[in-house]
């Protein structure tokens, strides 16, 4: 009697990871994530002028609904690693709504001398990020 | 009597006792019910000093030491660059196993779901009752009488470890090269008595939040911020009555 009950119990959960399964990948068949048209699916990471901020294409592109020139080449250039060379590449910049600061303004979206963690991830989301996929970069797998 | 014996005994049955051993009885179940009920009664009076609605700053003039350090966390605006820690290490020469000071990261739920990122820099908190040197048996760990800074004599610590278990913010390493324990004393040897008027952490932070300064003299940033009008300032772990001396606050 008990052991129908168990078997029963783990068809029921077997069931159900199957439906969540199919459900799920259904849902990322109806809009998957293509990088020709969000950008790379990467997180954009910078580490000058301090270390640990983040930019993800996906919030801005596909969540947002920006397109690839509302900030190319206009605010920033498309090779990663350009905007950090620049000696005003700061938050003092920002405020004067040059490069991130062009939208975070408070208006369009969330002004940039607010909510330093959305975008600051430390060291610490840094390491994470790197450090928890070393093998992720190139292979395409994510 | 032997045990043997006493099961032998008749029982006497509660309807012989004499009514003396009734009251004796009676009465001492009054006097345990009195105690309880006073006791109720007191704690629903309100307790003179009770001050948590006040916020953990200390009153006007309660400031025990001159200079009173202290350190404000204008806590919203860390975003772990951690160049406090490369600061911190790099001027008072903290291995890599150890720290003097260290930024934790929690996740607050806001709403819809979402979550935020804050980061919380922790330090020795420099308390006015610390935990840390009442369990010291070698005084190696003391308060400065003047400054009031939690120092450490490493002459004298035997590395017991018992003020790492006690502090409640885990402001305590054992420095193996010591054989002793380290922690953070506001700079105070390679800095403050050398005339700088910052720590280092505090000095490398390109955010502002950490604001050193001495609670005695009022116009300093510190005491200017931690008494700012319609702003919350709260401490670190306060149940501990340690009352330390590192405050926190949004900017």
């Amino acid at each position: 009697m008990k052991r129908n009950n168990m078997s029963v119990k783990n068809m029921m959960g077997l069931a159900a990871v199957v439906g969540i399964l199919v459900f799920s990948s259904l849902s990322f068949g109806e809009e998957a994530y293509d990088e020709d048209t969000y950008g790379p699916k990467a997180p954009i990471l910078w580490t000058k002028p301090v270390k640990g901020v983040a930019f993800f294409h996906k919030t801005h592109t596909m969540d947002a609904g920006l397109s690839c020139d509302s900030c190319h080449d206009s605010i920033f250039e498309m090779a990663a690693g350009t905007a950090e060379q620049n000696a005003d590449f700061t938050m003092a910049s920002l405020y004067k709504g040059k490069y991130c600061g062009a939208c975070h303004d408070g208006s369009m979206a969330f002004a940039s001398n607010t909510r330093c963690t959305t975008c600051h991830i430390g060291v610490k989301g840094y390491n994470k990020l790197t450090g928890a996929a070393p093998q992720g970069k190139g292979s395409g797998k994510h | 009597m032997k045990i043997d014996d006493l099961e032998k005994l008749k029982s006497e049955g509660v309807e012989n006792l004499p009514s003396e051993e009734r009251r004796r009885f009676l009465r001492f179940g009054l006097a345990v019910t009195g105690v309880f009920v006073g006791g109720s009664v007191l704690s629903l009076t309100s307790a003179r000093n009770a001050q948590s609605s006040m916020g953990p700053v200390p009153a006007e003039g309660k400031f025990p030491y001159s200079p009173h350090y202290t350190m404000v966390m204008r806590q919203n605006r860390c975003i772990d660059c951690e160049r406090c820690m490369e600061a911190c290490v790099k001027t008072n020469n903290v291995p890599s196993y150890g720290y003097r000071t260290t930024i934790l990261q929690q996740e607050r739920a806001i709403a819809r779901g979402e979550k935020e990122r804050v980061f919380m820099p922790v330090l020795c908190n420099h308390c006015n009752r610390p935990p840390c040197v009442r369990v010291c048996p070698t005084t190696a760990t003391y308060k400065d009488k003047k400054n009031g800074i939690v120092m450490m004599d490493y002459k004298r610590c035997i590395g017991c470890k018992t003020c790492m278990a006690a502090c409640p913010y885990n402001a305590r390493y054992f420095k193996e090269e010591n054989r002793a324990i380290d922690k953070c004393n506001f700079c105070f040897d390679t800095r403050l008595s050398k005339g700088e008027t910052t720590t280092a952490c505090s000095a490398a932070c390109p955010a502002g939040v950490r604001i050193f300064g001495d609670l005695t003299n009022y116009d300093s940033e510190a005491y200017q911020l931690i008494h700012k009008p319609e702003k919350v300032v709260w401490v670190l772990r306060p149940e501990t009555g340690a009352i330390p001396n590192v405050f926190y606050m949004n900017d």
